[in-house]
């Protein structure tokens, strides 16, 4: 599915003292089964932008589109389902007294037969290699544990769109990567994956597209390559460092990945 | 701004001491943390890493009196957060890891007032120290703005504000910058390093670059403390590192896999010197 944001503005407390323009006019594609970084400073407007792409926040001016269809006209529990909005710290949320019956939740609720519930919960905690959680008490299990039951949750929905805000925030880091590489295997299987992180080191990691915010607006839109290369001081280590050498070795290239900066900086060095 | 010294009865003259620390959560079979002894002299900047579930937020919570330890002996400038959690609080003050959960206030300026209102403060004494703590983390022309219209950045600013007005001198930090951009980041991260001269710190972090300035690392995993190193050797024990659930940052990792030294090179301007350094004097070998 192809999620679209056409020119999308949104006022907090529209009329008051206190009110905030927190997008001003953002337009911007989701496509088919790409990974697609939402960057930008605390504050861009990040976090207001995805609550829009399943009408969570409903824009002041500007709309959105499903395939070509204004979001407005179809059923917001279907849109819902189609777009699944995985919060910042979603484990918050967890509440079941296990795992499968928490992420068992949502598609009950879609009126399933049980046998495809189970079928459901399975495949999702599976994907998020979390299995072997599934009758443990949410409440029992570590921080990435948790995070990865949280999301199993809204991937039983099957959505076409996955919307993961911050979703690697207060990790560890090895755990920060294994949670990278489920992001990965997602896209794999055809969702798409919206991912809003402050951490560019990670985007530059996973993201075929990269979008970065400043002040409600798109600053820029593109390949990862495209946007951090515009302004390296805003970029991810990889590519500062690569920016840094560029003057006087032209020949590095554009490398964002580690990967790929990492064979640069070798090549560089004659190894 | 208190000495950092003062309240250690007992002759004790370390800021925070820890003596074979042991809890269990009710219902699990498996400790928090067990046996855990270490100590914070007045003044020192110390970090706290390790894997999710290692004991770090168990730890942070029986400084603070939240939870009382199963045995063993937590003291804090002397006193016992177990039995004067009040008293406690006014010298270490906590910054947890998710600001969403601690807002409270209308307007800003109330929220980072909030902690003062029982204090015996008087009210002007109240709103030089709420100006000061605003101006600290950067949020001048916010006091009337109203926490839920901010981002979640924005709000962990408040919340560090609102500990700073109560002017503990024991600061213990759980994850402060895990929802800042680079910017908020570095700028939290400045503050704090202004305010090692006159306060003692404990950060618990994910993030191995915060804590090259350091004094000591300690690393807590499954509940034991399993090292307590330099920043420096900690960076180069490889071993250490993987055990711990613990990755390098990109700049020290890039620098490992090229053969430079991870410790010496922090920054990418660093990094990037370093690598045209090696290949110029390579070109002159040729």
């Amino acid at each position: 599915m192809k999620l679209e944001l056409k020119d999308v503005r949104y006022v907090y407390a529209p009329g008051t003292p206190f009110e905030v323009e927190a997008l001003r006019g953002v337009s911007l594609i989701v496509d088919p089964g790409e990974i697609l970084g939402i960057v930008g400073g605390t504050g861009s407007g990040k976090s207001t932008l995805v609550q829009h792409m399943n009408l969570l926040l409903t824009p002041t001016n500007g709309e959105v589109l499903v395939d070509g269809v204004n979001a407005r006209s179809l059923k917001k529990s279907e849109l819902r389902r189609r777009v699944g909005l995985v919060f910042q710290f979603p484990e918050s949320a967890l509440f079941a007294p296990t795992v499968e019956e928490d992420v068992a939740f949502a598609p009950r609720q879609l009126g399933l037969d049980e046998e495809e519930v189970g079928e459901r919960v399975r495949e999702s905690l599976r994907a998020l290699g979390a299995g072997e959680l599934a009758v443990r008490s949410p409440f029992a299990l570590s921080g990435g544990e948790k995070r990865r039951a949280a999301i199993a949750g809204v991937l039983a929905m099957k959505p076409e769109v996955l919307v993961l805000d911050e979703p690697t925030a207060g990790l560890d880091p090895a755990t920060r990567q294994e949670l990278l590489a489920l992001i990965l295997g997602l896209r794999r299987a055809g969702i798409s994956v919206v991912l809003v992180s402050h951490d560019l080191d990670e985007v530059a990691e996973v993201a075929d597209r990269v979008c970065a915010l400043e002040e409600g607006r798109v600053r820029a839109v593109g390949t990862p390559a495209e946007v951090f290369y515009r302004e390296p001081a805003q970029a991810p280590v990889t590519v500062r460092v690569s920016s840094l050498l560029k003057g006087s070795k032209p020949e590095i290239g554009a490398p964002v990945r580690f990967r790929e900066t990492l064979d640069a900086l070798r090549a560089l060095q004659g190894v | 701004m208190e000495n950092p010294g003062e309240g250690t009865r007992n002759g004790g003259s370390f800021a925070v001491s820890c003596e074979k620390l042991s809890f269990t959560y009710p219902g699990s079979g498996r400790p928090a943390l067990s046996e855990v002894s270490f100590e914070l002299r007045p003044g020192e900047y110390v970090g706290v890493v390790g894997p999710n579930g290692g004991g770090k937020s168990t730890l942070v919570r029986l400084l603070n009196g939240l939870l009382r330890p199963d045995s063993g002996r937590v003291r804090v400038s002397g006193r016992d957060p177990a039995t004067e959690p009040f008293e406690v609080r006014r010298h270490l003050g906590v910054l947890f890891q998710n600001p969403e959960n601690g807002l409270v206030a209308p307007f800003v300026e109330d929220d980072v007032a909030f902690g003062l209102e029982n204090l015996g403060v008087s009210r002007q004494g109240m709103r030089d120290r709420v100006a000061r703590a605003i101006r600290a983390v950067g949020l001048e022309g916010y006091e009337r703005r109203e926490p839920n219209t901010l981002s979640g950045g924005e709000k962990q600013r408040v919340a560090l504000a609102g500990l700073l007005a109560v002017e503990p001198e024991i600061l213990v930090l759980d994850e402060p910058t895990s929802m800042l951009d680079t910017a908020g980041r570095r700028e939290v991260l400045e503050y704090l390093k202004a305010l090692r001269a006159e306060k003692t710190i404990l950060h618990v972090t994910h993030h191995l670059e915060e804590l090259a300035g350091a004094d000591r690392v300690l690393v807590l995993n499954g509940g034991e403390l399993v090292a307590d190193e330099t920043p420096e050797r900690f960076l180069s024990d490889a071993n250490l590192l993987r055990e711990n659930r613990l990755v390098l940052p990109v700049v020290p990792r890039l620098a490992l896999e090229l053969g430079l030294p991870p410790a010496r090179l922090r920054t990418p301007e660093e990094l990037a010197e370093a690598i045209l350094a090696r290949t110029e004097s390579g070109t002159r070998a040729r």
